[in-house]
């Protein structure tokens, strides 16, 4: 047996395969969405993927065991990102999220997530304990991970900041805290959201609110939750039709390309399609938590369970979201959403799970 | 490099995590369970609700208004109109270059490019929907525009419907006239009336009777938008159905004598056929503009209407009440005959008033009639003649024959809102005024003045049905509304003809009240009416003109023509218009002219005929 061999042999294909399903769905919706409007968004998206799949090979071929070493380098990078943008950020209706880097524009928020997960996973592997995290354990990783969420916040970027600070969370409980301080930490937190409502920007409580009642504004900050719901509503059992979807074709839906394009499948190919899509999302998740149990180390494991948490986030966020049970966030769809940063880290995180899943038999 | 130390501590701790591990893919479950049943029941359970709202946002549904049928007088000449009208609209989006176009459509509409420009600006206020530029435009201008619109892009014609009425109304009380549809009779109209805000239907007169008949049934035109409410495409089209015309029993040329006599005095005229119960003529003054109410009105100028003291908007023929006055005599000799009170030859003695107890009722004439008999007493008018009768009669038999012959109750015209009128009665005196009847009050219902109120179109029913021999037949507007007998009194052929031959000698002989109006060209049978308004003012003052207007007697006159076989009968009323011969009479003898021109017949023979 060569060495190829063996690499062929112990790459999980069916987490790839998941995955390039997932992108083929996703480029079928993005053309749908955009053939009426401004058709180059597709091209521009398949150049994307064309480039994210050589990231992916890079994360999949360094083996991740050396990001341990950059885990510190790479917070301080991610840092000094989200607070750059800050201040040479480019203001899009009223948020710096992007820095332009003169042909393309980056989201530094939008790297700070995996980053967190490295990071995270580096922290529990040099504070492995036998018994579960105290509060006096949590003092410090609480501080590095509060530092980018609270600078995100500014730019400012709720969702981001939000699932920044929700992977941190899952991956503290996944490795064990103590029921004690689990309770008093929760009760600190509902405590500040009174507080945290105050430091809201206007059209964020508009949001909340709206959410709560969309009748509140059906043409301003509830249109896009109305007219997503026709959409999915309308999709029936068997959708509409591929590129028939009228609320797509039409352009009642805003965003439907980026934040709202899981409508777009919802619509055109009704429960079927939107059933299948789950399933295809169900499948990437297990596969990657898979390989986190089976990973070598806790490294690997911690860094399998921060990114299943990062997708499944994701996913939940942004099609609650469409569904109209969740406030509108700009949280987009992995792999089907517009976007080259965002696809990136989503390929760049399959490459990691693949990387971890292929090592654990190389020592 | 330092990679993980994989000690026995170590494994323990794996142990640990892979247990923890369970509960993150019982989470990752949960929410996607979540996301599934949201699902179904979003897709599956309320898929079609879903599905309506899609159709609702994507289709846009317009009407296409029906042309309303036209009113016609009875020889299908037109009186109100039905004609397209076009519009200049503009999609204020979908224009480039607005100075250009402003330009161009300025020199065409013959206006300020300034003022387009304003327009389209505004217009920019509500993207997406057409604004009006310039309403109603001449045809040649249309077509002037049409022929460009190539050139001119968000500019386009639309085609809505437009009322015209002849000569701005010749008969707008009784033909109506149309208005916005108001919010209760849409409510009214229900969701399957195919009504919409908007709408003009019929608010009074024939426009509001015949509105189902007149308004059609509207087209339809559904068109998919985008979410800018660009059309895309023409989904379905349904034409419209013109509404069917409407033949009424007026006269045009009738009408509008009846109309000019009148003039802006207030009052009534009402002609009609005594056999059939046809009305020719109906008129109403002072007028108003049938057409102001086809645009939206200021509240200002809505106000002015309503407020109006004189009320122009009010049918004085079928509305306006008076005290029926000496026409009232008629109908009393009519009862006294055919019940047999009286005969013709039967003479009262008139000294100039009549006592009963220690009360006096005077005739008009201080001087008195000396002896009349009833013919005499119809052609003077002789006021102690009928005080006579009124007594003998009693009452209970006057209100019972007024009854029976139609008064009392609206006559069944086929206009709405019609006035009852008012007969007397003990019974209603008592309910009224909780009092008993007066025989003095017998006595002055006899010669009109009392409580009997009327209106123009009763008088003419029940003169109608003495002049004809005694059939009450029921006033009709429309041709298409069958004739109808609603009793036939039966007056005997002599007995009709001394009556007759008292109110043609009303006009035609030297003591007749109303010989101003004699004509040699055909013969007149009629009857003058005071309606007192202010007791006892009359006599006070020495001349009509000093006394205040609105204390001023109102003036009647019914005349029919031939005498012997009437064609036609026309009442008149002139509110405070004084002594009824001087200024009633020669409207209705204008209108009975006018009936014999129409007819075609030349001065000769209109002579001969009525000889």
């Amino acid at each position: 047996m060569s060495r190829y061999d063996k690499i062929a042999n112990n790459i999980d294909w069916g987490l790839l395969s998941t995955t390039l399903a997932l992108i083929a769905v996703g480029l079928l919706c993005l053309y749908s969405a955009v053939r009426l409007t401004e058709v180059s968004i597709f091209f521009k998206q398949l150049l994307w993927i064309s480039a994210a799949f050589v990231v992916m090979i890079v994360a999949f071929l360094v083996d991740y065991r050396a990001h341990m070493r950059l885990a510190w380098p790479m917070y301080v990078l991610m840092v000094l990102g989200v607070a750059l943008v800050l201040f040479v950020g480019r203001e899009i209706s009223g948020a710096r999220r992007w820095i332009s880097l003169g042909f393309v524009s980056i989201q530094p928020s939008e790297f700070a997530k995996i980053i967190i997960i490295i990071w995270m996973a580096y922290w529990s592997e040099k504070k492995i304990q036998i018994e579960s995290y105290g509060m006096k354990d949590l003092i410090l990783p609480a501080i590095f991970i509060l530092l980018p969420v609270g600078l995100i916040l500014l730019e400012p970027d709720l969702g981001t900041a939000g699932i920044v600070a929700m992977i941190a969370v899952i991956m503290l409980l996944l490795l064990g805290v103590r029921r004690s301080t689990v309770i008093s930490l929760g009760a600190l937190f509902l405590s500040a959201l009174p507080f945290a409502w105050l430091t809201l920007k206007d059209y964020q409580r508009n949001r909340i609110l709206t959410f709560l009642d969309p009748s509140r504004d059906p043409l301003g900050t509830g249109y896009h939750a109305t007219q997503s719901k026709i959409a999915v509503g309308s999709g029936g059992l068997w959708g509409k039709g591929y590129l028939q979807g009228t609320q797509t074709q039409l352009s009642f839906l805003p965003e439907h390309h980026t934040d709202f394009i899981f409508s777009v499948v919802a619509e055109e190919w009704g429960f079927a399609g939107t059933a299948i899509l789950i399933l295809l999302y169900i499948i990437l998740v297990t596969k990657i938590i898979q390989v986190g149990y089976r990973a070598k180390d806790r490294f690997g494991s911690m860094i399998c369970f921060g990114i299943a948490g990062y997708f499944t986030l994701h996913i939940f966020i942004n099609i609650s979201m469409t569904l109209g049970i969740f406030p509108v966030v700009g949280v987009p769809l992995p792999f089907i959403s517009y976007g080259g940063s965002f696809m990136f880290m989503n390929l760049l995180c399959i490459g990691l799970v693949l990387n971890v899943a292929w090592r654990r038999f190389m020592f | 490099m330092e990679y993980a130390n994989p000690n026995i501590q170590g494994q323990q701790i794996e142990e640990g995590l892979k247990s923890r591990g369970k509960y993150l893919t019982a989470f990752v479950c949960l929410l996607f369970a979540i996301l599934l049943l949201r699902l179904m029941n979003m897709q599956i359970f309320k898929g079609t609700y879903y599905e309506e709202q899609a159709r609702n946002n994507r289709l846009r549904i317009i009407s296409i208004p029906a042309q309303r049928g036209k009113i016609l007088d009875r020889n299908k000449e037109v009186l109100a109109d039905s004609r397209p009208a076009y519009n200049v609209m503009v999609i204020p989006e979908d224009i480039r270059d607005v100075g250009n176009i402003s330009k161009k459509l300025a020199l065409i509409l013959e206006r300020d490019p300034g003022e387009i420009v304003e327009k389209i600006g505004q217009a920019k206020q509500k993207p997406f929907s057409p604004v009006y530029i310039a309403r109603d435009i001449p045809f040649t201008q249309m077509a002037n525009i049409e022929s460009q619109l190539f050139t001119m892009p968000g500019i386009s014609i639309d085609t809505t419907n437009e009322r015209d009425y002849l000569n701005r109304g010749v008969a707008p009380h009784a033909i109506g006239f149309l208005g916005e549809i108001s919010r209760k009779e849409l409510e009214k109209a229900g969701e399957d009336s195919g009504y919409s805000p908007g709408d003009l239907v019929g608010k009074s007169g024939i426009e509001y009777v015949c509105e189902e008949k007149l308004r059609g049934v509207k087209g339809k035109r559904a068109y998919e938008v985008d979410a800018l409410g660009r059309k895309m495409r023409i989904v379905e089209e349904e034409a419209p159905f013109s509404g069917e015309d409407v033949t009424l029993t007026i006269n045009k040329s009738l009408q509008l004598i009846a109309r000019q006599s009148l003039g802006e005095r207030p009052g009534a005229v009402v002609a009609i056929v005594p056999e059939t119960g046809e009305i020719l003529a109906m008129a109403s003054a002072p007028v108003f503009d049938p057409t102001m109410f086809l645009s939206p009105m200021s509240s200002e100028s809505w106000r002015a209407v309503i407020g109006d003291p004189m009320h122009p908007l009010e049918n004085r023929a079928i509305r306006g009440l008076y005290a029926p006055g000496s026409t009232f005599k008629v109908l009393i000799s009519a009862l006294a005959l055919t019940e047999g009170f009286v005969t013709t030859k039967t003479k009262y003695y008139c000294t100039g008033k009549y006592t009963m107890g220690n009360t006096s009722f005077r005739c008009w004439r201080k001087e008195g009639h000396g002896g009349v008999d009833l013919m005499t007493a119809l052609t003077v008018s002789c006021d102690v003649y009928f005080y006579n009768l009124g007594e003998r009669l009693g009452i209970e038999r006057m209100s019972g024959f007024c009854k029976e012959v139609g008064l009392g109750r609206p006559t069944g015209i086929e206009l709405k809102d019609e006035s009852g009128g008012l007969v007397p009665s003990v019974a209603w005196k008592r309910r009224r005024f909780k009092q008993p009847w007066h025989r003095g009050e017998s006595v002055i219902t006899a010669i009109g003045q009392g409580y009997t109120l009327v209106t123009p179109v009763q008088m003419a029913k029940v003169m109608a049905a003495v002049v004809n021999g005694g059939k009450v037949m029921t006033p009709r507007l429309l041709a298409s509304t069958p004739q109808r007998l609603e009793m036939n009194l039966n007056i005997p052929k002599e007995e009709l003809d001394t009556i007759k031959e008292g109110l043609r000698a009303v006009v035609d002989s030297e003591m007749g009240t109303a010989r101003v109006i004699k004509d040699q060209m055909f013969s007149i049978g009629g009857k003058t009416g005071t309606a007192e308004v202010a007791k006892g003012y009359t006599s006070k003052l020495p001349d009509e003109s000093d006394i205040p207007f609105k204390f001023r007697d109102h003036a009647w006159f019914f005349g029919f023509s031939p005498v012997e076989n009437p064609e036609i009968l026309v009442v008149a009323v002139l509110e405070h218009g004084g002594h009824g011969a001087s200024i009633a009479a020669p409207i209705v003898r204008d209108v009975i002219k006018g009936y014999y021109y129409s007819k075609g017949l030349s001065d000769e023979q209109v002579r001969q005929d009525s000889q």
